[in-house]
């Protein structure tokens, strides 16, 4: 016979044991983001991101399952710098989670973690093209941003959850350790880049520039987010055959047209890089997004 | 306050390059004038924009990087500008009865559609607040402003509740609390100007809208509004107008049942990483004034699918679908009047839109609408079809031009259908203007 006092402590160890086990509930706006919490949280977080990482985060579509996953958050890591003022403030207010907006511990803004490039003072104009006052928001590309971006996470985590601050604090190393081996290997394969002129498609890497030591010289945008067009394409062509200019790099999502017309006029190399975790198959990690963007860069210099 | 200067200044300026320009009066031909027309608009904004950032004794850099980047807790103000040109195989009398939404372009030349003022912030950690206030030149060349909207939102109840108070777009399906430069075409579809009047359906209320626990979106809203007014057209609309051959009368709010009553029911879904869906239905319950104990009910459902491959480039290519069908049952009349009846009143659109290439979308609606009872004679209930392919070019996310054609079949028409050609621009300054969903 069952009676309540036999299974009453019974009731108590599953709810303890159901706390314990608690997961923070962390949301992220891109996949960059979800990789680094993964990586500083382990198993004491529960990890999903906003965007696939084959997408521009720019131009995010809200959709109504981001309103729940927004909705029952404990933690939400942007990326910040306006990258996602397109399409954010209304998923937050429609998500009515008060944790997690701006100014509450809820809310980490990654871009105040790292040294932003690119502010501009003076007028901004949008007929300069969709430049960002804030600053270049790709911060993520450069492996050293990397580091700052998961310290923080890790601080964040331990504040919300105080009892395993030591646990995210000893993950953050461990990652802090592998990275700084990993960046010796990834800038030394990479040294025949370094004062090299590039062309970028989009704004979008000069983080990786500046790891790196290459420089962008141009981009294939004649303005931020603007298209090429016949006149601008043949400016820039000019200017690789005289600048004798190697490498193109560009993001996968971007249109490819522009790419080969310049490769088959100058012989310029292409390297269609992937620009977040989760850009291709088998990028699952902010370690194997380096790897694939310094294979990828040396295949191309190698065809 | 001096940006509302500067905003009515700007409008001052619209209105003067629309009206330098009388001679121009085709579309197909004016294409051109209109781009130049806009350009300098473009740029005589951005010089009135540092101006005024000077006078205010605000460094340019600071008012500027405000302009472009208002984070959520500034105040984001924005401007957008709607025009079109355009012609019908139709007069200007039978145009504009055509063309019901007071936001549709309703004349053969020239219209400025909407010029709208948009201030937003949040209050503090309790509510966020809103405003939308509307320019709008009527065909007698009148400037007209309208407070459309000017609301508060609750940030912190618990439970996932949220409750919305003030002067605001009704929640009724999908379409009607849109503003005109977030449509996916020129003019509002035929249903809503129907039971909703020309400005859509809105009021002063408050709602409360609850985010239920479910493990997929589903957000139930249920508010009371009040029914009087010229936005609310199949209620307690303005005394001397008329419906179906019925007069209304001047009728007040005298106890609950006489306010607006309204809900709504949306649930969103991810069918696969790459297409999603919302669902809703929505119903209104109110008085009319067309007797002393008279009511109106409309109910309505709405569906839509977006499908976005997993690589976009600025949001594109997709494929969009969007449909709504609403019915409405009217009691003309109070009880022993001779010619009491209910009018049944029940309508449709659905419209796709598929984006080819970044910033290029193509469109088409289908619109069907009709009513109970011999109605071939009047605008507002005789049988109407309508088919409208459209092409917008959006060169940023800050502007857009859309060519629509429209071919109408209409019964209260003498020829029995109308073609219309509309040229679409617009423009979007000042703060973010953040994409809806």
């Amino acid at each position: 016979m069952i009676r309540l006092h036999n299974i009453l402590p019974a009731l108590f160890l599953l709810t303890f044991s159901a706390t314990g086990h608690a997961a923070l509930r962390v949301v992220t706006t891109t996949q960059d983001l979800a990789a680094l919490a993964e990586t500083v949280g382990g198993e004491y977080v529960k990890v999903q991101s906003l965007t696939p990482g084959t997408s521009d985060p720019h131009f995010a579509v809200a959709k109504p399952s981001m309103i729940r996953k927004v909705f029952r958050a404990d933690l939400l890591l942007v990326i910040g710098a306006d990258m996602e003022i397109g399409w954010l403030p209304p998923l937050l207010q429609a998500a009515r989670n008060i944790r997690v907006q701006p100014g509450n511990p809820g809310h980490l803004d990654l871009s105040g973690a790292v040294p932003i490039l690119g502010k501009l003072s003076g007028s901004v104009s949008r007929a300069l093209g969709d430049v960002h006052a804030k600053g270049n928001p790709h911060y993520w590309l450069d492996p050293r941003n990397g580091v700052h971006m998961a310290r923080a996470i890790a601080a964040r985590l331990g504040k919300l959850d105080p009892e395993h601050a030591a646990e995210y604090e000893r993950r953050f190393r461990a990652f802090e350790q592998t990275l700084n081996d990993k960046l010796l290997v990834w800038q030394a394969t990479l040294s025949h880049l370094k004062g090299k002129p590039v062309v970028a498609y989009h704004t979008s890497f000069i983080y990786l520039a500046d790891a790196f030591g290459f420089r962008i010289v141009d981009e294939v945008e004649p303005k931020p987010g603007i298209a090429p067009s016949a006149a601008s394409l043949s400016a820039l062509l000019a200017r690789i055959t005289a600048d004798r200019i190697g490498f193109l790099i560009m993001e996968p999502y971007y249109e490819r047209r522009s790419a080969r017309y310049l490769n088959e006029h100058t012989g310029i190399h292409v390297a269609v890089l992937p620009q977040s975790v989760g850009a291709r198959k088998g990028i699952d990690s902010y370690f194997d997004l380096f790897d694939a963007i310094v294979i990828e860069l040396l295949n191309t210099e190698e065809n | 306050m001096a940006y509302s200067k500067l905003c009515i200044t700007l409008l001052t300026v619209v209105i003067f390059m629309l009206a330098a320009n009388p001679d121009v009066a085709v579309a197909n031909e004016a294409t051109d004038e209109l781009q130049r027309q806009i350009d300098s608009l473009v740029r005589r904004i951005e010089e009135l924009e540092k101006r005024a950032g000077q006078s205010l004794n605000v460094p340019p850099a600071m008012a500027a990087t405000g302009a472009a980047s208002a984070g959520n807790g500034a105040l984001q103000i924005g401007l957008s500008g709607l025009f079109a040109g355009g012609g019908s195989s139709v007069d200007n009398d039978a145009l504009s009865r055509l063309q019901g939404g007071a936001h549709d372009p309703n004349q053969n030349g020239f219209v400025v559609q909407n010029v709208e003022l948009s201030i937003g912030a949040t209050v503090d950690p309790y509510f966020d607040a809103k405003a939308h206030l509307i320019f709008q030149i009527d065909s007698d060349g009148e400037t007209v402003v309208e407070l459309e909207e000017a609301f508060f939102t609750t940030r912190s109840l618990p439970g996932g509740l949220q409750i919305k108070g003030g002067q605001y777009f009704t929640e009724f399906g999908r379409q009607n609390k849109r503003h005109p430069h977030s449509w996916s075409f020129v003019d509002q579809p035929v249903v809503l100007s129907r039971f909703f009047g020309g400005d859509g359906l809105r009021g002063q209320g408050a709602r409360l809208s609850w985010l239920t626990p479910t493990d997929w979106y589903s957000e139930l809203i249920v508010g009371l509004q009040n029914a009087k007014g010229e936005t609310m057209t199949s209620f307690l609309n303005a005394p001397g107008e008329e419906i179906g051959g019925h007069t209304l009368l001047d009728r007040d709010a005298r106890r609950f049942g006489d306010l607006l009553y309204t809900a709504r029911w949306l649930n969103g879904f991810d069918l696969s990483d790459t297409i999603s869906m919302n669902l809703g239905v929505s119903g209104l319950w109110g008085p009319n004034a067309s007797g002393d104990n008279t009511d109106t009910r409309i109910v309505g459902t709405d569906w839509y699918m977006k499908w976005l491959p997993a690589r976009t480039q600025r949001g594109f290519p997709f494929v969009s679908w969007h449909t709504e069908v609403l019915w409405r049952q009217y009691e003309a009349g109070d009880l022993g009047i001779a010619d009491r009846e209910t009018l049944r009143d029940w309508g449709m659109f659905t419209q796709a839109l598929w984006g080819f290439k970044p910033g290029w979308v193509a469109g088409l609606r289908w619109e069907y609408a009709t009513a109970d009872g011999d109605t071939a004679t009047d605008p507002l209930r005789d049988t109407r079809k309508r088919l409208s392919p459209n092409l917008t070019w959006y060169p940023t996310e800050y502007s857009k031009l859309r060519l629509q054609y429209s071919r109408d079949w209409t019964e209260h028409l003498v020829d029995g259908s109308a073609d219309t050609l509309w040229l679409q621009v617009e423009f979007g300054i000042g703060s973010h203007a953040a994409h809806v969903f």
